[in-house]
């Protein structure tokens, strides 16, 4: 009964998945996440209910400070890192390269684990507050609505596939990745504009201007310019990752 | 194979067979570490038995087999490929790593089909079962790894590597934490697949893990071969070689004038904690020695076997 199966195509792909999916949600960091996700939404019952004038306009601060300041780029890092991360560390990414199955593919099943995951919870975030404080406003609303989820899918996948790289470099990925959220993304990206094009919070904000005008003081990166950015540092990010872990090396010693 | 100490290179078991496995000068180092040394040999099919004491280079000389760790120097070929950088050698290797993590959320099947589903088998379920059973684990396919035991851990890892009935197995540390029983099972089944034609290569730290499984070894010391062959000749070796036992007694220096005359001393050194003996049969010198000290006159106090551990066995096979 030998593999001659259909060893190094796709197909490896949701059984990887199916595995990482598990992996990813079976930590108690996830349902810290999921509360993390739950705040906005919370937050915009909690505008509705009180019969908020200016809706809006809470509801749009709410986005800005929580929703893709922290809730976006945390939970995409922790999935991005914590792909390979675990498996890295207990030794159980053997049973996974010990197989006769293309790396490239490898990489493709675990960044779209963490990719769906990712932003399954931060658009359900994005997507739900907007319908509570939003959409009732009208088409304008819808809009807004759609632009913020664009802006978390957007973000996830760069985020994913950039940190999920750096964790087969670094078992500091986490770190760094929070790092990089508040020191390069939270201050010098406001001070220094011209580092725009290398903050993936600014990928996410200028995707969501393709479809909804988002204020001039959030966004500097026209739609396109952000569109071709995220792409190119997503195919770049899985590129180099893959080309890493055909060179992954268990951990030396002398035994 | 032939018994040797310290080879060259070991011919394959089967001549004109290509070896299933083979190392030509093959090193490995970190830094200024130096974990494997110029070892060469070459394994066809059969079950060998890879011993060393712990630190020897056992796990990064399978890890080189495995291709998760590429040569610093020489060739590392299995099935006549380089595995280095090969994800396709996987076809025909299964591996079965010394760490005991294994996904804690899977049951006993869902890991050896995820094993058999990456591996291309046609027939998955068909294939995990039939290798579960070969590892005597059908009664707890179904619950999740993490609420099993050390001994079952080992046992479904080795349902994973085999579920493809690769042409190599490689086995680090199999028996760890399997009781007897257990241990017997294993070394059965490793027999049978031997048996089969297959080419296993298992590593331990344990003399006589090796000799009731292998009739080949290797043994390894500091990163070198210290020799390779039949079990049985290296045994012998190893049994013959000089043992020093310390004796305390009532009165040293008249034992050790009634010593000095049996054959199986060849050497007494009076020192401040009793004699110390060297002899070549232990067996034969400890059941002579309570008759000679009676003899004497003399009464023993304590007998201790200075060098019976498993590192100066291997320390004599590198000095010879």
């Amino acid at each position: 009964m030998k593999g001659e199966g259909p060893v190094g195509s796709i197909a490896a792909i949701p059984e990887i998945a199916r595995v990482t999916f598990r992996q990813l949600l079976g930590r108690r960091r996830t349902l810290l996440l999921i509360l993390l996700a739950a705040l906005p939404v919370l937050l915009a019952v909690a505008f509705r209910v009180a019969g908020q004038t200016d809706i809006e306009r809470f509801s749009h601060r709410v986005f800005d400070t929580i929703t893709v300041t922290i809730l976006l780029p945390l939970v995409a890092i922790l999935f991005g890192s914590g792909a390979f991360g675990a498996e890295i560390d207990d030794g159980t990414i053997v049973y996974l390269l010990a197989k006769p199955v293309p790396r490239w593919v490898v990489i493709l099943a675990k960044a779209l684990s963490a990719m769906v995951l990712a932003v399954a919870l931060t658009a359900a975030s994005a997507g739900l507050s907007g319908v509570i404080d939003l959409v009732p406003a009208g088409s304008d609303g819808v809009l807004a609505t759609e632009a913020q989820v664009l802006a978390m899918v957007v973000g996830s996948v760069c985020y994913v596939a950039l940190f999920l790289a750096l964790s087969l470099f670094t078992r500091r990925a986490l770190v760094i990745g929070i790092g990089y959220m508040l020191v390069w993304e939270g201050a010098l990206s406001v001070l220094l504009p011209g580092i725009a094009n290398l903050s993936i919070r600014q990928y996410a904000m200028g995707a969501a201007s393709a479809i909804y005008k988002v204020p001039e003081d959030t966004v500097r990166l026209s739609s396109d310019t952000a569109f071709l950015l995220a792409g190119v540092l997503v195919v770049a990010a899985l590129a180099i990752a893959t080309w890493r872990l055909m060179r992954f090396e268990l951990p030396g010693g002398t035994d | 194979m032939t018994t040797q100490l310290a080879p060259e290179t070991v011919p394959p078991t089967q001549p004109g067979s290509a070896p299933a496995i083979e190392l030509l000068h093959a090193a490995r180092w970190y830094g200024n570490v130096v974990a494997v040394n110029d070892i060469s040999f070459s394994l066809g099919a059969g079950v060998t038995g890879l011993l060393g004491p712990n630190g020897a280079g056992k796990t990064t000389l399978l890890h080189m087999l495995a291709g998760f760790l590429a040569p610093s120097a020489g060739t590392v070929k299995v099935l006549g490929q380089s595995p280095h950088r090969n994800p396709s050698v996987y076809r025909q290797i299964g591996l079965v790593p010394e760490r005991e993590a294994v996904y804690p959320f899977l049951t006993g099947r869902d890991y050896v089909k995820f094993n058999a589903r990456l591996q291309g088998m046609r027939d998955p379920d068909g294939a995990a079962r039939a290798a579960i059973a070969r590892v005597g684990l059908e009664d707890a396919m179904d619950r999740a790894i993490g609420t099993y035991s050390k001994g079952m851990r080992q046992r479904v890892k080795v349902a994973g590597s085999l579920v493809h009935d690769p042409q190599v197995l490689l086995l680090d540390e199999p028996f760890n934490g399997m009781d007897p029983r257990q241990r017997i099972a294993m070394m059965d089944l490793l027999g049978d697949l031997a048996g089969a034609g297959r080419t296993i290569l298992f590593s331990s730290h344990i003399l006589e893990e090796v000799e009731q499984v292998g009739t080949e070894i290797l043994v390894m010391v500091a990163g070198r071969l210290a020799a390779s062959g039949d079990f049985r000749a290296i045994r012998a070796l190893m049994t013959d070689r000089p043992h020093t036992v310390t004796v305390r007694s009532s009165d040293d220096r008249r034992l050790a004038t009634t010593l000095m005359a049996d054959p199986t001393v060849f050497a007494v050194e009076l020192t401040p904690n009793g004699l110390s003996v060297q002899t070549a049969q232990l067996g034969a010198f400890r059941r002579i020695l309570a008759g000679t000290s009676r003899s004497a006159g003399v009464r023993l106090l304590e007998v201790l076997s200075a060098d019976e551990s498993l590192e100066s066995v291997f320390d004599y096979l590198v000095s010879r």
